[in-house]
């Protein structure tokens, strides 16, 4: 079961993991990733992108969308594939087969770009996944130019298919995101408590969640409105 | 449903993380109290095994206490395998004890079948009473149709699929100078294959469309010749089904399968590089295949002689037919690529547009297509008429990126090390060969890559005045012409400069 929150945020009392749910529902939009969505969020074949690669720096929202999709499909039909954990683990072990699903993500390709052993591994499920009408959905912190991928054949099947950059979590993009997600678990943040509670916080998206999680328990307990004080009594500040 | 209980279970337990990862791509099939979860690999059967197998086996019995249910945990079948053991001689699968490991083809049982290129399996079995091969993943409606499967059960132990992309055609290869001595040679392969052309051997830099002509020569042989059997592959997938059909004892039909064909296409064949064993099996299919006058089309990122770690034997038999190279596209085939592409989307680019995106992409096809791609999604999206705004737009990131690569500075230093001399000397006063020359490589670099003036680069290199820089220009675009080692050179940098 997820938790979209829209219209239910009395749900987080039954101990859903919101803030490590990551849905397509959950993300917070805006003008530069809006077509992705649309793209993301349309899983029908006829119009799915062979390829799509994203790009951004940490924080930007990668991970999460990727898991999106992934958590989007059927079960069975879909795998995510984290590089950054499984770097270590033989890359054709890894990434054997995997041409038989309808979708796969592979996250953190800086992770294992200039490894030989890797691109042509990466290169190789490219051609499979082609060949296969798998879907493709790639995130490194850097455009398919910038990865310092050493094969050339990897690199060029990168920059095939439809490139997005992400914006990166600047304290705009952290004031939405804060004011998005708040607003789904139905909670009303006033400018000043939203920059207070910015200009303390730490940098950290998840941190941030975190931190949001625990008002918002907190305000459904004592059944009272995110103010001031009441953020400052919460967190201790 | 007692599945879908499961993993909605362990999706509340699990960090999403590590449930997308392990959990997601599992497929079951329930059979009574037979659970049998298909894994797409043995990488994540094993892990899965390993950290999730008692805690699955737990929920299981929390969610039906009356019932006992045998889990198993198995590899399923991708939907392109390369060599399929037949039932009778199928090797069962390293597992854990718990496991109950099925051999891949016994998936067959699993009435489950997925999209469209189900009739052609369908078809494909019964020929020689070779089992279909069963479920492919569920639920997954894949768009085939543009892929033409061979599906090529031999001598009841191999199962072989390949495709031929029916997308890539004669009709649709954009045709320019860089490409037109290939484009001519496989139009002569496609209408006399086996004969003088044989092997056609295409190289260049990547992206630049060898693998188009290969399967338009392709298409063009089954089409005149309807059941002829050609077979497209990479390199790495001959690589692979060898040592699949050493592992299982099948060289003999290894052998016997690629030596059968009408025609094979071989794609990058470069990975063949320090394969001794691959190597040497393909040397044999080739002389067979030579000498039966069946067709063969190789591609390669460089020339024959180039390739370190092949053998000499190999090297020089790839010179036997015909070796032409394909360079990246120009100016005018780049427009013309970009208004092909954009009329099989169905999608109006206007001229303008199409010569300014292909004026700042210039790397390979591939990064155009991308581009393209990219303006056509946010014009979907934004229901704009695309124009240049929307393309500056769209391309936003991919053109800044362009212009700190092709900045006067970045062609300097590259130029510089290219030619190993330093920045300074590319600014100073001398005018001995070793410097004059790349200096004049540079300006020539400048003018055709950037958008600035004649005055302007004159001025960024030490001050010269714009004649100079003119000069530059003309000398390196005749000495393009003539001289072999400043083609070489010039060609070489803009390959640096702009991938």
């Amino acid at each position: 079961m997820t938790e979209s929150g829209r219209g239910t945020p009395r749900q987080l009392t039954l101990d859903v993991q919101l803030d490590d749910d990551a849905t397509l529902e959950n993300f917070c939009d805006s003008e530069q990733t809006a077509p992705l969505l649309a793209l993301l969020r349309d899983p029908s074949p006829e119009n799915a992108e062979p390829l799509i690669y994203l790009h951004g720096s940490a924080d930007s929202g990668k991970s999460h969308l990727l898991q999106a999709a992934c958590q989007q499909a059927a079960a069975g039909t879909a795998c995510y594939l984290p590089l950054l954990a499984l770097r270590d683990y033989p890359a054709v072990d890894v990434l054997a087969s995997v041409e038989g699903l309808a979708l796969v993500c592979i996250d953190d390709l800086q992770a294992v770009a200039g490894e030989p052993e890797w691109e042509q591994a990466l290169f190789d499920v490219v051609n499979r996944c082609r060949a296969s009408g798998c879907q493709l959905l790639f995130a490194a912190t850097a455009s398919p130019r910038e990865l310092g991928v050493k094969l050339p054949d990897l690199q060029s099947r990168l920059s095939w298919g439809v490139t997005y950059r992400l914006p990166a979590a600047d304290d705009q993009r952290r004031q939405e995101i804060l004011t998005f997600r708040a607003a789904q678990r139905g909670l009303k943040l006033a400018p000043e408590v939203l920059e207070y509670i910015l200009a303390r916080a730490p940098r950290g998206l998840a941190a941030l969640m975190a931190l949001l999680n625990q008002l918002d328990a907190a305000s459904l307990q004592d059944k009272r409105a995110l103010s001031r004080p009441f953020v400052k009594q919460v967190l201790g500040w | 449903m007692t599945w879908q209980k499961c993993v909605d279970c362990l999706q509340r337990e699990l960090p999403s993380q590590q449930f997308n990862t392990w959990i997601r791509p599992l497929r079951a099939d329930i059979d009574g109290e037979q659970l049998r979860l298909v894994a797409p690999n043995r990488f994540i059967r094993d892990f899965v095994s390993d950290k999730f197998y008692p805690r699955i086996v737990e929920l299981l019995q929390e969610i039906l206490p009356s019932q006992s249910i045998d889990v198993s945990l198995d590899i399923g079948e991708s939907t392109a395998p390369a060599f399929k053991p037949a039932p009778s001689e199928a090797p069962r699968v390293a597992s854990k004890a718990y496991a109950d490991p099925v051999p891949v083809a016994e998936t067959t049982s699993v009435p489950r079948t997925r999209h469209d290129d189900s009739g052609t399996r369908a078809k494909a079995a019964p020929q020689t009473g070779f089992r279909d091969s069963g479920p492919m993943v569920s639920g997954t409606a894949v768009t085939r149709q543009n892929s033409r499967v061979r599906s090529e059960p031999v001598e009841g132990a191999i199962n072989q699929q390949h495709f031929l992309v029916e997308g890539y055609t004669f009709d649709n290869f954009v045709e320019g100078k860089s490409n037109q001595l290939a484009l001519a040679a496989a139009r002569q392969v496609a209408e006399n294959p086996g004969d003088s052309y044989n092997p056609l051997f295409l190289y260049g830099g990547v992206g630049l469309g060898k693998t188009h002509l290969m399967h338009a020569v392709g298409n063009a042989l089954q089409q005149s010749k309807p059941g002829a059997k050609v077979v497209y592959l990479h390199s790495e997938r001959f690589v692979a089904d060898m040592v699949k059909a050493l592992q299982l004892n099948a060289i003999s039909d290894f052998k016997r399968y690629y030596r059968s064909v009408d025609a094979l296409l071989i794609d990058d064949i470069q990975f063949f590089a320090r394969k001794d064993r691959s190597q040497e099996e393909f040397f044999h299919t080739f002389n067979a295949l030579l000498e039966g006058g069946q067709q063969m089309i190789l591609t390669c990122d460089r020339y024959p002689k180039e390739i370190d770690g092949l053998e000499e034997r190999l090297k020089s038999r790839f010179g036997w037919g015909l070796t032409v190279a394909v360079e990246p596209p120009e100016l005018e085939t780049r427009v013309a690529i970009l208004m092909s592409k954009a009329s099989q989307a169905r999608i109006e680019l206007p001229p303008d547009t199409a010569f300014f995106i292909a004026q700042r992409i210039r790397s390979n096809v591939r990064e155009l297509e991308g581009a393209l791609k990219r303006v056509i999604a946010s014009a979907n999206f934004t229901g704009r008429e695309i124009d240049i705004d929307l393309v500056k737009e769209s391309l936003k990131d991919l053109l800044a990126l362009q212009d700190k690569q092709v900045g006067l500075d970045n062609i300097q230093r590259t130029t510089a090390e290219y030619y190993k001399i330093k920045v300074a000397d590319l600014m100073s006063r001398r005018r001995s060969r070793s410097v004059a020359r790349p200096r004049q490589v540079a300006m020539a670099l400048a003018k055709e890559l950037t958008n600035h003036s004649l005055p302007e680069i004159g001025d960024s290199f030490g001050g010269r005045d714009h004649t100079t820089v003119l000069h530059a220009c003309r000398k390196i675009k005749e000495l393009r012409e003539t001289n072999s080692d400043i083609r070489e050179d010039y060609k070489n940098l803009l390959r640096s400069l702009t991938t």
